[in-house]
């Protein structure tokens, strides 16, 4: 459903010179799982699914999304997915229904099917109450139900969640954890990326583990376990970034001695 | 692309505007208000001016003579200054005991006067001034003198004190003058009285003013002028202020990303935005237009009820209704323009800030275009028809005006080139909105040094977009004022020096030191590879054929755009020296360099820059409008254009910048020699005459045989054409991308889970 290899995307910068945000990711997720990318802030989560959803090009490499390219065919990929972001914001001027609407018709839904996924889906997320509300009155929470709303209301086979709970109350996190549950059992295939290892815990089929643009560890939890002798995902986590880091620096090292020992002709 | 969907976006973006205060009240409320509001301050402002009469001193008046009698108590006489001009007038007329002071003395009181705002002019009597009028009129009549034997200095000085640089003052000056000529009128009236001449003796003949414009034509020639600037203005600031609201706005808003990751394309999204942004920039001006001109002609009025003492010209009443009508059609044009560049602009923007920021820049660009059609004198002809804006704003003074044949003339050019501008401003919108360096933006903290650093270290294959314009520009600004500084000059030597530093110092130069500082592969940068061995003659053989058709456009742009005469002649004055040079050194001078150097620098450097847009043709037109800009007369720029088109195609195709430079060294070489070589040469081939005429300033080719050559030179460009091209990275994927929205026509490939 999702393929990716080799996916890099680098960005031009002042000081760092070329920043590698992706270095080389390769996964594949498929109908009825939720893929979990777990990852410390700036692992290059949101710039893999940025890439997913079409809105970033990719430096190199390859990304299928229900077997369509995301470079060479990005109008068809959208139609694929629902994304859902702390970045997607909902409009301030508009209703709850207004805009869940909006975006059902511009998925090309047509009226009547349109009102019946609708009705659903806010009986479904319990958005009644919120249902005349305009996006500038709404709590975090609301806003997220809606965001949700919007993403699944043209019943999309792929699903992507970059942070979503980030912000939201406990209550509307669970909330939000149970309704990406029940999208798994209608067979969606789910990307979820999170850096709470509880959620990531509780709710993916398999996780990927990222750190700097690339991949550190990949499967399902239990296999996970049982690769790194390690029971508790937080401690395996740790491990395994600072080993990462160990090696970069001790590379580091390696290359400064290296070029430092060049002969040096007088 | 759907227009089902651009609707959706386009009513969304109406209704999210309408719900918004802010956007309402400057759209409908202000309008209606800002006019009355202005009207009334003005009204109010313009009484309070004429409740304050200009103050006047007047110094020695016991100096005056009897008859004419300038004053009437402690006013001007009546016959000199009437009632209602008095009335605005105070007069203080100073006492007699100051009256023996001298002539410096007074005009330094009289100065001190108008500094101290006690008095607005000052009129100073010199002491004898009766008695000497009265010696002049008595040498006058006595002596009789002949013509020379009066000079100015037998004629008695009164002085008036102003400030100019008050404009109360100014206004003081002038009733005053006004007024003295008239009594110099009665001055000169008595004199000829006693010398028994007619006072007609003084005024031979009357000019009798006829005007034939009715009162109607005169009102609209004002109005012309007036409205479509006025709607100009508004309908760039309706538009602007939603633009930046539904870009810089939305991605401040973090909805931009809603919309991305929506099956929306870029292009449904900004024709949805455009169209959005036109309806309030239409609105913005209809609005300030209906106010403005109810609430100018209701002011108007009023102030021609108060006589404004001739501000106001008479007729100057309600706009008629036709004119408006036409400013309403023309209208779209215009909106649908400023809406496309303001959108574009504020795509650009990182957030509404920064968006505020660049008003002013598009306003100050756009004002001169505005402008220009007000200057006296500027009429529509084709050369300004194609002009963006100044077209427009000609083409609805002359429907105003009711010259409909003149406009209808001249309608297609206007419209196609405003449609041209709109569409370029669309595309430049889409590429913002698919740039996401320009989408996702982060402000960084700028250091000059670390992004000099940055340019040389990550460089490129070949150079940016960025790069390449800012070469061009660069040889664009050195061009301009090496024009300054470069002697004009009709000697050979110092013109091929100056034509030298020109061409290698200022366009090959930077483009070369740019190449090595800023890209990797200096080789693939200026396509300095073989090219297929057909591809040279091939070269040379199309820059033949279209030599002929390069002449005519030539010709066609000289008719449009005569040259001025200062030009005429500075071409006239090097012709001859050139043509006493011995061939080899001309062409040397005047093909080879330029074919190499501007090669370089337009197809070699910007070209390859500018095709990561991906894009070709696009690459194409802005190397050839920087190479055509590059040539300082106009005439010559439009030429160059052309050239710089087939030039860059000829770049793209063949993969190498050699068989361009042989077909610029072609062109210019025949270009060189068609004027002084050829005609002389071609006299003793047979039959000659059926291809070329030849006349003083030049050869000309005869039409069909140009056609011909153009067949045959468009059959050699669909050959190349045929062959096998290497895309650029970033064309390729357009292509992939083009070709995938024309399949969105039939839905893909989904179905409801």
């Amino acid at each position: 459903m999702i393929h990716v290899r080799d996916l890099t995307k680098t960005y031009a910068d002042l000081r760092r010179g070329q920043f590698v945000a992706l270095a080389g990711l390769s996964l594949d997720a498929r109908p009825g799982q939720i893929y979990g990318l777990l990852g410390p802030n700036g692992a290059g989560k949101t710039t893999a699914l940025r890439i997913l959803s079409t809105v970033l090009r990719p430096t190199s490499g390859e990304a299928t999304v229900n077997g369509y390219d995301v470079v060479t065919q990005p109008d068809l990929v959208r139609y694929q997915i629902g994304f859902v972001s702390c970045n997607t914001a909902v409009y301030d001027r508009m209703t709850a229904w207004e805009m869940v609407g909006y975006f059902g018709r511009l998925y090309g839904l047509s009226e009547e099917l349109l009102e019946q996924r609708m009705e659903d889906i806010f009986k479904r997320l319990n958005m009644q109450e919120i249902r005349d509300v305009l996006g500038a009155k709404m709590s975090t929470g609301m806003k997220q139900k809606v965001s949700i709303a919007r993403a699944i209301v043209h019943d999309p086979p792929v699903l992507i969640f970059d942070e979503a709970t980030a912000g939201l109350d406990v209550l509307v996190a669970r909330a939000l954890l149970k309704t990406v549950a029940e999208l798994r059992e209608n067979g969606k295939c789910v990307i979820f990326s999170t850096h709470i290892m509880r959620e990531a815990e509780r709710l993916c089929d398999r996780i990927a583990i990222m750190h700097r643009g690339d991949i550190l560890s990949e499967g399902s939890l239990p296999e996970l376990r049982e690769r790194h002798q390690q029971n508790d995902l937080e401690d395996m986590f740790f491990d395994l970034i600072s080993a990462h880091e160990a090696r970069r620096a001790e590379q580091q090292e390696k290359d400064d001695r290296d070029a430092s020992e060049l002969p040096i002709y007088s | 692309m759907s227009w089902s969907k651009v609707k959706l976006i386009f009513l969304r973006e109406v209704r999210d505007q309408l719900r918004d205060r802010r956007t309402l009240f400057m759209i409908a409320v202000l309008p209606i208000l800002l006019y009355p509001l202005m009207g009334m301050v003005f009204l109010q402002v313009s009484q309070f001016r004429r409740e304050h009469p200009i103050r006047v001193w007047l110094l020695g008046a016991e100096n005056l003579p009897q008859v004419p009698a300038l004053l009437e108590g402690d006013a001007f006489a009546e016959a000199i200054c009437p009632q209602e001009e008095s009335r605005s007038i105070e007069l203080t007329v100073a006492p007699k005991a100051d009256q023996s002071i001298a002539k410096t003395d007074a005009s330094a009181r009289a100065q001190e006067a108008i500094e101290n705002q006690e008095f607005d002019a000052v009129i100073y009597i010199p002491p004898n001034f009766a008695a000497e009028l009265d010696k002049f009129h008595e040498k006058l009549t006595f002596t009789k003198p002949t013509p020379g034997e009066v000079g100015a200095s037998d004629v008695p000085k009164p002085e008036v004190f102003a400030n100019t640089a008050s404009d109360k003052s100014r206004v003081a000056y002038e009733r005053v003058d006004r007024i003295l000529s008239r009594w110099r009128g009665a001055v000169i009236a008595k004199n000829l009285e006693a010398r028994n001449i007619p006072l007609e003796a003084t005024r031979p003949f009357e000019v009798v003013n006829i005007d034939i414009a009715e009162e109607g034509s005169r009102r609209i020639a004002i109005w012309s002028k007036i409205l479509p600037f006025i709607l100009l203005v508004w309908a760039l600031t309706g538009a602007f202020y939603p633009a930046i609201d539904l870009c810089a706005g939305e991605k401040e808003r973090g909805t931009l990303e809603t919309l991305l990751s929506s099956p929306a394309q870029r292009s449904e999204i900004v024709w949805g935005k455009l169209l959005t942004v036109m309806t309030f920039s239409v609105a913005t001006s209809l609005l300030n237009l209906v106010s403005m001109a109810g609430t100018g002609s209701f002011v108007m009025t009023q102030m021609q009820r108060m006589d404004m003492g001739g501000v106001i010209p008479l007729d100057f009443g309600p706009p008629p209704i036709l004119p408006l009508l036409w400013l309403l059609v023309a209208l779209l044009p215009i909106a649908a323009l400023f809406s496309a560049l303001s959108l574009a602009v504020a795509a650009f923007a990182r957030s509404s800030k920064e968006g505020q920021y660049y008003l002013m820049p598009l306003l100050l660009v756009s004002l001169p275009l505005m402008l220009f059609p007000l200057m006296p004198a500027t009429e529509l002809d084709l050369g300004t028809a194609i002009i963006p804006v100044t077209g427009v704003m000609l083409l609805l003074r002359t429907l105003m005006e009711g010259q409909y044949w003149e406009a209808a003339r001249y309608a297609l050019p206007v419209v196609g080139v405003t449609a041209l501008c709109c569409l370029l401003a669309v595309r430049w919108a889409i590429d913002q909105f698919n740039n996401e360096s320009v989408l996702f933006r982060e402000s960084e903290r700028w250091d000059i040094g670390l992004w000099l650093r940055h340019l040389v270290r990550d460089r490129g294959e070949t150079p940016t977009i960025g790069e390449a314009v800012m070469c061009g520009v660069l040889i664009l600004m050195a061009r301009f004022f090496a024009g300054f500084v470069a002697p004009a000059t009709a000697d050979f030597r110092s013109f091929a020096a100056v034509t030298l530093i020109l061409q290698i110092a200022l366009i090959a130069t930077p483009a070369l030191l740019m190449t090595i500082m800023l890209t990797s592969n200096p080789r693939k940068t200026l396509s300095l590879f073989a090219p297929r061995w057909q591809m040279l003659p091939l070269a040379i053989l199309l820059a033949l054929l279209l030599h002929p058709v390069a002449m005519w456009l030539s010709v066609g742009i000289h008719t449009l755009y005569p040259l001025s005469e200062d030009a005429k002649a500075q071409i006239q004055a090097l012709t001859a020296p050139i043509a006493e040079q011995p061939l080899v050194y001309v062409l040397l001078l005047m093909a080879v360099v330029p074919a190499i150097c501007e090669e370089l620098a337009f197809r070699g450097f910007i070209l390859s820059g500018l095709r990561h847009t991906g894009h070709r043709w696009m690459a194409i037109a802005g190397s050839a409008a920087f190479f055509g800009i590059t040539h300082s007369l106009l005439q010559q720029s439009l030429s160059a254009f052309v050239l710089g088109l087939v030039i860059g195609y000829l770049t793209l195709r063949t993969g190498s910048l050699f068989p361009g430079m042989l077909y610029h060294l072609t062109h210019n070489s025949l270009a060189m020699t068609a004027a002084s070589y050829w005609p002389d040469k071609l006299k003793s081939v047979p039959s000659w005459e059926y291809f070329v005429a030849v006349d003083d300033s030049g050869l000309y080719y005869n039409p069909y045989f140009t056609l011909l050559c153009g067949a045959a030179a468009a059959l050699l460009l669909y050959w190349l054409h045929r062959q096998p091209y290497a895309a650029s990275e970033e064309e390729r994927i357009q292509t992939a991308i083009d070709h995938q929205t024309s399949l969105t026509g039939q839905r893909p490939v989904w179905r409801l889970w």
